[in-house]
């Protein structure tokens, strides 16, 4: 192909490209010139008159329901006051004409500044949350004095009844310096409010919506000229809770004014409907920011407000560990239905005496009837033969000293004490002795009620369930998973027909007996001191050191449907201050359930006539 | 052996020329990420396409052109065989069905059919041996460049397709036309051009009129344009300093990633900059000329001439419309812009010019093939 051509045409006009090239460029350089440095003034200018102020948009977080669908958590929305700092980092003007105008405190707003430091100029300093119509009016007469000063409308979370469930719902707050340096907030900056307590936290990215961002654009006094970007940020997903609204309120009223805690749950299902711990705090003032002084009022409390007590304190079981004793027994062939002990309301063990709490004994007793009556002295002897480690094992196999890994934070362990484990802490061997008063949950032993409430429901059921707060198709979580307990049903029988003599037939659990609905339960009533002490004390002294009463049972008896614990700290016995909130949680449990569905009627017959003479079998 | 020559008549000058633009967007991309996160992947992604384009280029530099010259119908063909799959099967961005996903990269072969279209073209007319075009050859050339206009115009791609007219009309003006037809052509131009006026859309006829007063339109196309001008303006000679381009990082400036490119680097390098980018392409295009100059025959001086109508084509529309003197037609900067099909388009078309360049002493057809070169 290569045919010699005579290309000198094609290059002489080639050549004419470096003319228009030439032209081309000296025109695109004229005008670059003209404009940057004749032009220069004018459109420097322009540039400082340009402002595209970045507002963000904080996402309303997704609604909180219970299980009925009621709002427990809503947004609302409040007025804040931001500080745009790109012409004037120090703001000092702005810092006086606020105090001059409105009596705020300088330092404090100074002390916001300069947390922001560190941040781009162009995001604006939130100065003061939660305007009041008076700030807000005062701020828009002088709207065109301080271009840099704006007011921001923006969600901020709304707890319907105030403290009310406030320890499972959580609260929201202003992320820290710390929680930005984790992976799960990698995509949070300085001033973002995220859960930080209970569903709020463990749920916090299901809540949360994409927060997003408007530019829009002002001139130099500040006036908007037009947003640039106006889609609003897609709000959180709502969440809805397996508390029961109502049950939650009678638990807390029930409480009143006591320190304590109510744990109620469905043991087939794992659904938590009720998760009470008092006192309770407001987490409303957590929405916004918390003074200081707000701050160590609630950290000075000696009830702890903010502890939930269901599952982040522990306490000796006290009685109600007869049960896993019982069960221990039964299930290592140490005790059978028939093994009676005779109970004359002392005993003397290893030189030292164990007493009854009935000190006039309650005769002899048969495992079932030491249960009915918390006979101490059955206890001893059975925990005697079992040894502290096979305590330990039918522990840990209903689960106690173990977290229930509900879905809240801060979950305690509690603890069940082997000889191995004092042999490694106080590097002393485990004492026969000191398994005595084990064996009636006094001791070592320490459960959080919501650990205590799992166990009851292992007896109820005989399976352990997974317990959560959350409905799971509402989070996305996975399905729960059962665990069997592995334990004889017919041992466990034999503790529910104890549990429900405690309430039914002259036991201690009276408080908590419910009309056609069976309930089974067991009191327990912890020491906070020794005997021996108490008696040293002066009676005004003492009441200090009033016991923590117990209360956990479950009902009806066949078929459970509701497992329920009682704490109430130094509310003196199981039987007067516990038993009774229980009986109200079961008895509007039963009332909510015949209004919603009427239950089949053969049922409702056959169960208490078929019940009565099984008791009477047993008397 | 042939390889070393061929490398040794590597043109270094305009390489480096072209390489020193592409490292210009870069910075640009980077410092508009410094201010807003959500872009530092642009910038990743661009220096991957950057990478991707110097390979391609060395491919192009290593076939000899008259392979490809031999096969540009073939090519051609293909190419439109392309357009029109795209056209039915491809993605749609930005209003124009135009691209198409490979290997998680989108492409648009419109970018590629420029390439094709400069060697149908050059393939064309390096056969005819004439001083002079006559009219069939222009209505043939007309014919071989409406093809891909024409597909790309219906992918809704008018920016890209306009593209396709000046590599022609570079081609036509060196294969010759007598002084006739030339004044021929223009009287035909001027007086068609009103009449294409009518034939334009509101919003067409909007971006025309508003380069010559921004006013018009304020908060739309003016806007743009006063932005951009406003953030060139206030740059001054030496500028405000990298990722301190406030007009441009704050969002006031549209398309800053792409078509806006320059106002960024103007605003934050200042009058110096902008002049050093605008020298860097100058030179480039003056070293286009002479290789073309140099080429041993017409095929490769068609090449050349094809690809810097098409490399200066794209830069004074685009800095056309940053500067304000021109409408504001959404194409991009040559190698500054972001794009990957953009970028790799045009270091295939440097590839075939360093080949066209490389190759200006050699005598003969296929004096080497890939082979030679790797073992080389």
């Amino acid at each position: 192909m290569a045919i010699y051509q005579d290309n000198r045409g094609y290059i002489d006009r080639l050549g004419w490209l470096r003319v228009l090239f030439a032209a081309m460029f000296l025109l695109l350089m004229g005008r670059l010139w003209y404009l940057s440095i004749i032009r220069f003034e004018y459109f420097s200018k322009l540039a400082e008159e340009n402002h595209v102020r970045t507002i963000p948009l904080v996402a309303p977080r997704g609604l909180i329901l219970d299980r009925e669908g009621r709002v427990l958590a809503e947004n609302r929305y409040g007025f804040d006051l931001a500080f745009f700092r790109e012409e004037d980092p120090d703001a000092a003007a702005t810092l006086r004409f606020l105090d001059q105008g409105l009596g705020w405190d300088p330092e404090a707003l100074q002390e916001r500044l300069q947390a922001a430091a560190g941040q781009s100029l162009y995001r604006p300093v939130i100065l003061k949350e939660n305007l009041s119509l008076d700030e807000i009016a005062y701020l828009l007469a002088h709207r065109t004095e301080r271009p840099e000063l704006d007011i921001f409308k923006r969600p901020r979370r709304d707890y319907r009844y105030g403290g009310l469930a406030a320890h499972s719902i959580g609260y929201v707050g202003e992320i820290s310096r710390e929680e930005l340096l984790l992976e799960a907030y990698e995509d949070k900056r300085p001033g973002d409010l995220i859960g930080k307590y209970g569903i709020e936290k463990t749920y916090n990215r299901h809540l949360t919506g994409a927060d997003g961002q408007q530019r829009v654009l002002v001139d130099s006094r500040g006036k908007t000229l037009e947003g640039l970007d106006l889609a609003p940020p897609p709000e959180g997903r709502p969440l809805t809770l397996t508390i029961d609204l109502d049950l939650q309120a009678a638990a807390e009223e029930a409480l009143g004014e006591d320190s304590g805690a109510v744990v109620a749950f469905d043991p087939n299902s794992g659904e938590i409907l009720t998760l009470a711990s008092k006192p309770s705090f407001d987490p409303n003032r957590f929405a916004g920011r918390l003074s200081l002084d707000e701050w160590n009022q609630l950290l000075d409390n000696p009830d702890d407000p903010l502890q939930n007590k269901a599952l982040q304190s522990t306490f000796s079981p006290g009685s109600i560990y007869k049960i896993v004793v019982a069960l221990a027994g039964l299930e290592k062939g140490v005790v059978d239905e028939k093994t009676s002990v005779y109970c004359n309301g002392s005993i003397i063990l290893y030189g030292h005496p164990f007493r009854c709490w009935n000190s006039g004994g309650h005769g002899r007793v048969t495992l079932v009837e030491a249960l009915q009556h918390s006979c101490n002295i059955y206890f001893y002897l059975l925990g005697q033969k079992l040894g502290i480690d096979q305590l330990a094992e039918f522990s840990s196999r209903v689960g106690l000293g173990q977290p229930t890994r509900v879905d809240l934070a801060g979950e305690a362990a509690g603890l069940v004490p082997t000889a191995a484990w004092k042999k490694k802490t106080t590097g002393h061997p485990w004492y026969a002795g000191e398994t005595i008063s084990v064996a009636i949950g006094q001791g070592p032993v320490n459960v959080t009620p919501i650990q205590l409430a799992r166990a009851i429901g292992v007896v109820a059921t005989g399976k352990m369930p997974q317990l959560h707060l959350s409905m799971r198709e509402s989070a996305g979580r996975p399905s729960q998973t059962e665990v069997l307990s592995g334990l004889e049903p017919q041992h466990l029988k034999l503790v529910r027909e104890a549990m429900w003599r405690v309430v039914n037939l002259q036991g201690t659990g009276y408080g908590a007996r419910v009309n056609g609905f069976d309930v089974c339960g067991k009191t327990g009533t912890v020491q906070t001191i020794s005997q021996s002490t108490r008696s040293k004390l002066s009676k005004r002294k003492a009441e200090g050191y009033t016991p923590h009463a117990w209360f956990v049972g479950f009902a009806p008896r066949d078929n459970p449907q509701l497992v329920v614990a009682v704490l109430v700290q130094r509310g003196g016995s199981g039987a007067s201050s516990a038993a009774p909130i229980a009986g109200r949680i079961f008895r509007l449990f039963r009332e909510k359930q015949l209004e919603s569905a009427p239950p089949d009627p053969a049922l409702t017959q056959a169960g208490p006539d078929s019940r009565a003479t099984r008791a009477g079998g047993g008397h | 052996m042939r390889a070393r020559r061929i490398w040794s008549q590597f043109d270094l000058g305009l390489f480096c020329a072209v390489v020193l633009l592409s490292g210009a967007g870069l910075i640009g991309l980077y410092s508009s990420a410094a201010a807003d996160g959500s872009t530092s992947g642009l910038f990743l992604r661009q220096a991957l396409w950057l990478t991707l384009g110097m390979l391609a280029c060395l491919v192009a530099l290593s076939v000899d052109y008259h392979f490809l010259v031999d096969r540009a119908f073939l090519l051609y063909g293909l190419t439109l065989i392309t357009l029109a799959v795209v056209l039915v099967f491809g993605t749609e961005i930005h209003g124009s069905r135009s691209w198409i996903r490979v290997a998680g990269l989108g492409f648009q072969p419109s970018e590629f059919a420029k390439l094709a279209l400069i060697l149908a073209l050059a393939r064309y007319l390096s056969e005819l041996g004439t001083n002079y075009l006559q009219r069939k050859h222009l209505l043939a050339l007309a014919g071989i460049t409406l093809g891909p206009v024409v597909l790309v115009a219906m992918q809704g791609d008018l920016g890209t397709a306009l593209t396709y007219f000046p590599i022609m009309v570079g081609t036509v003006l060196v294969a010759g036309l007598r002084t006739r037809f030339l004044i021929g052509v223009l009287i035909l131009t001027l007086l068609v051009a009103p009449l294409a006026w009518f034939t334009l859309k509101d919003y067409q006829k909007q971006r025309i009129l508003v380069t010559f007063d921004p006013d018009l339109d304020p908060q739309g196309v003016g806007y743009q344009t006063k932005q951009s001008l406003i953030a060139i303006g206030s740059g001054g000679i030496t500028g405000k300093g990298l990722g301190n381009g406030l007009q441009s990082q704050l969002g006031f400036v549209p398309e800053i990633h792409s078509d806006f490119i320059f106002s960024l680097l103007a605003e934050e390098w200042g009058l110096l900059g902008g002049c050093l980018i605008l020298a860097l392409y100058l030179y480039a295009l003056l070293r286009l000329v002479s290789v073309g100059e140099s080429a041993r025959d017409r095929a490769g001086i068609l090449i050349v001439t094809g690809v810097a109508s098409l490399l200066s084509f794209h830069v004074a529309v685009n800095l056309g419309m940053t500067l304000g003197i021109m409408p504001a037609i959404g194409i991009p900067l040559p190698l500054l812009s972001y794009g990957g099909s953009s970028t790799l388009s045009f270091y295939l078309a440097l590839g075939l010019v360093l080949n066209v360049h490389s190759r200006r002493f050699v005598y003969s057809d296929n004096l080497i093939d890939l082979g030679a070169i790797s073992r080389g």
